[in-house]
């Protein structure tokens, strides 16, 4: 392994050699053993782990009390949760079609009116016919130019 | 695609593949008054809740939530926004707790899972924090100018942390922080174990380059 690969071994996997692939973790440690440059860079990813392990504070007493008293409450308010096999409307959260149950009334309604229209309109009777509408009389009664 | 759809689809079994609600641990097994819920496993406890055992879900959550808040804190970069990280993971949680499938990773994994997505989701949508608002860090030194010093390495790291993608952060939180191993985070965040890799390594290499100085 070289330098350049065990620096990128490094930047995948970090510093802690438990984490490093078996495939490469043998060519990475006899690095480790021959190369000072190998062991610079070992170093400083150690260092990196070291800064971000620090950056990382747990929540405080308080905070968690307070996480812990809003979810008690939320949880208390929410329905149980959705069977399993529950369809997308029983479960907003996870739906992006969510959204549209208030509507489903609504959209309910609006479909049997535009049902009822349309038995309406096929079963009322149609316009009577005209006889005196019809091409025959239309014609007579234009007036042929002379 | 919502998160919200995203993190619960990818840990959800196909209904045709699925048992009953309750036969995963058996939640019906044993009576909400006898149960243990202290000792149980997490497996055991998210099959109660998906029974409607709320104590068994508040005790669920007492276990995950200070690793959720770290995730969101990693993620969001902001104390307040990792608050409502965490409890929005745990509340989507308990609406889904019936679709989790053991077969498919640890309710842990899970957890993080549904947070790392909320907390993607919040970080696109906030505005860049301002430098002062980095989360306050412990000083571990007990003198006054180590206790500096390690305040001014935070605050760099904070500054470096801010320049990475969500996804970037997030694929720290999981692997470095969590310690999940690459296929178990990359499932997390619903991508393919190179595509985790490929953050990390974009990650720590700007993360190094930026903090050279210090890391030397």
């Amino acid at each position: 392994m070289r330098p350049e690969t065990f620096s990128g071994l490094l930047d995948t996997h970090g510093a802690d050699p438990a984490r490093w692939p078996p495939a490469e973790a043998e060519a990475a440690r006899r690095l480790l053993a021959d190369s000072a440059e190998a062991r610079a860079l070992h170093r400083r990813a150690q260092a990196l782990a070291a800064l971000l392990d620090e950056s990382l504070p747990g929540p405080d007493a308080q905070a968690l009390a307070r996480m812990r008293a809003r979810l008690a409450q939320a949880v208390a308010t929410a329905p149980p949760p959705a069977p399993a096999g529950a369809s997308i409307w029983d479960s907003p959260g996870a739906s992006p079609w969510a959204w549209l149950r208030p509507l489903w009334p609504a959209g309910c309604g609006a479909l049997v009116t535009l049902a009822a229209c349309l038995l309406w309109l096929n079963l009322a009777p149609g316009p009577a016919a005209q006889p005196w509408l019809g091409a025959p009389p239309l014609l007579a009664m234009v007036e042929l130019p002379e | 695609m919502p998160n919200a759809l995203l993190s619960i689809a990818g840990w959800e079994a196909p209904i045709t593949e699925r048992s009953s609600p309750d036969a995963a641990p058996k939640a019906g097994a044993v009576p909400p008054l006898a149960r243990d819920r202290a000792a149980a496993a997490d497996a055991v406890l998210l099959g109660w809740a998906a029974a409607g055992d709320r104590l068994a879900f508040d005790q669920l959550a007492t276990r995950h939530l200070p690793a959720l808040y770290r995730i969101g804190l990693r993620i969001t970069g902001s104390a307040a926004e990792a608050e409502e990280v965490a409890q929005e993971a745990l509340l989507r949680a308990w609406r889904n707790a019936a679709r989790f499938d053991p077969a498919r990773g640890q309710v842990g994994t899970w957890l993080y899972s549904i947070a790392s997505h909320a907390a993607i989701d919040r970080a696109r949508r906030a505005a860049p924090l301002p430098l002062d608002a980095a989360p306050e860090t412990a000083d571990p030194a007990p003198d006054p100018e180590a206790a500096l010093a390690a305040r001014e390495r935070q605050a760099l790291l904070g500054a470096a942390l801010r320049e990475l993608p969500p996804r970037q952060r997030a694929a720290l939180a999981l692997s470095h922080d969590q310690g999940l191993s690459g296929a178990e985070a990359a499932a997390a965040l619903s991508i393919s174990t190179r595509a985790l890799e490929g953050l990390l390594r974009r990650a720590r290499f700007l993360l190094a380059s930026r903090l050279r100085g210090i890391l030397e």
